[in-house]
């Protein structure tokens, strides 16, 4: 045998970084979480399932970005021809607007385990609001993507739905025509949706999913009932 | 018997990979491969250009009716994926070229008033029948086989 056994390939990859950055001990503080025994269940991976769905969301949703034209003449016309021209063009979109539906289902069912585990309450109370916030974005995801596809479906979907906007008292004129870039659906309506479902809604998320995990690493998950 | 055993056995009789670890790494890794060989097949296939339109069969496209080009009038038309100027000259002839500057690439348009091919990249000018008049383009263009078929503008794709 030899007399000095060489470490695993992996185990001198993080001696390269350690050496350098120094970051060995308090990535393992973090990353280092045992699930504790009363999680493990299938109830308790409902948040994880929703991000994977955001995650795919993200994959799928740059892919649809390379095809998609965000213009009322050629927008309808990409999305026939993503779906009937492109390879596997059907799969991609379809997978993007079922997870964006599944995406909902379990940010709800995420929801119900943590309200009914209590797991909300004193000290998580924030990561709760920043759950709520979330749910908020998926939904707004939800309903800026519908107009996307700018078939009869869509444009009467998005009247209907930005039309709740405009009974808020006092301000609600004014919220409809800022959220329908005028008083009515037009291309402008659709590029505004395209860079709120693009550019806004990600990067919000991004940043109250960071606040969400690092918090309940901070915190560590709530003990049994 | 547990995995420290195992390997202490196999240690002992000289197999540097044990039965267990064969098993757990060459399944894992299967699993792993088939999947990443599923998700990537998809996307990859996906971001390859799609074919766009019907070139007509056996290269040969109708490209636009005699009436709407009139003697004088030029355009370009996707041919075989590759743009191909059509030009109706004063002479009453057809003639079609390659629209892809010999220079660097750019794409040629027809210079109505100056009855010319222009290139907007580097100011060359062809004539009708592809030669440089002036400019940087070192070669002519490639023409292309162009027949009237009744009102009909027929391109032949890949004719030199």
């Amino acid at each position: 045998m030899e007399a000095q056994r060489r470490a695993k390939w992996s185990t001198r990859l993080g001696d390269w970084f350690d050496e350098r950055f120094d970051v060995r001990i308090p990535l393992e503080n973090f990353l280092k979480k045992p699930v504790p025994k009363h999680a493990i269940k299938w109830y308790f991976c409902l948040g994880g399932i929703t991000f994977s769905l955001f995650l795919i969301q993200g994959v799928t949703g740059i892919l649809l970005s390379l095809y998609y034209r965000p213009t009322p003449e050629g927008a309808y016309e990409s999305i026939l021809f993503i779906m009937n021209n492109v390879r596997f063009g059907w799969l991609i979109r379809s997978i993007h607007s079922w997870s964006s539906t599944l995406m909902i289902a379990f940010c709800i069912g995420h929801m119900l385990r943590v309200f009914i585990t209590g797991a909300y309450k004193n000290p998580r109370e924030l990561n709760w609001v920043a759950g709520v916030a979330l749910l908020l974005l998926t939904m707004a995801f939800g309903f800026t993507g519908y107009l996307l596809p700018w078939d009869q479906k869509a444009l009467w979907g998005s009247t209907v739905g930005s039309e709740i906007l405009g009974i808020v008292p006092l301000i609600g004129g004014w919220l409809l025509g800022l959220l329908r870039a005028g008083m009515e659906i037009t291309g402008l309506t659709l590029t505004r949706f395209y860079g709120i479902h693009m550019l806004v809604l990600p990067l919000l998320a991004f940043i109250f999913l960071g606040f969400h995990f690092v918090i309940i690493r901070r915190q560590g998950i709530s003990g049994p009932l | 018997m547990n995995e420290s055993d195992d390997r202490i056995q196999d240690e002992a009789q000289g197999r540097p990979v044990s039965r267990r670890g064969f098993l757990k790494y060459g399944l894992l890794g299967f699993a792993g491969l088939a999947t990443a060989v599923g998700v990537l097949t998809p996307i990859v296939a996906y971001l390859w250009p799609p074919k766009v339109g019907a070139s007509g069969a056996g290269g040969r496209v109708t490209v636009v009716s005699t009436k709407d080009l009139p003697p004088g009038a030029g355009e370009i038309f996707s041919v075989a994926n590759k743009p191909v100027m059509v030009i109706h000259t004063v002479e009453d002839d057809y003639v079609a070229l390659s629209a892809t500057c010999t220079h660097l690439g750019c794409i040629l348009f027809w210079d109505v008033e100056r009855q010319v091919i222009a290139c907007p990249c580097h100011e060359a000018y062809f004539n009708t029948t592809g030669a440089v008049i002036s400019g940087p383009p070192p070669a002519p263009l490639e023409p292309y086989r162009v027949q009237v078929e009744g009102d009909e503008i027929v391109v032949e794709g890949g004719q030199g």
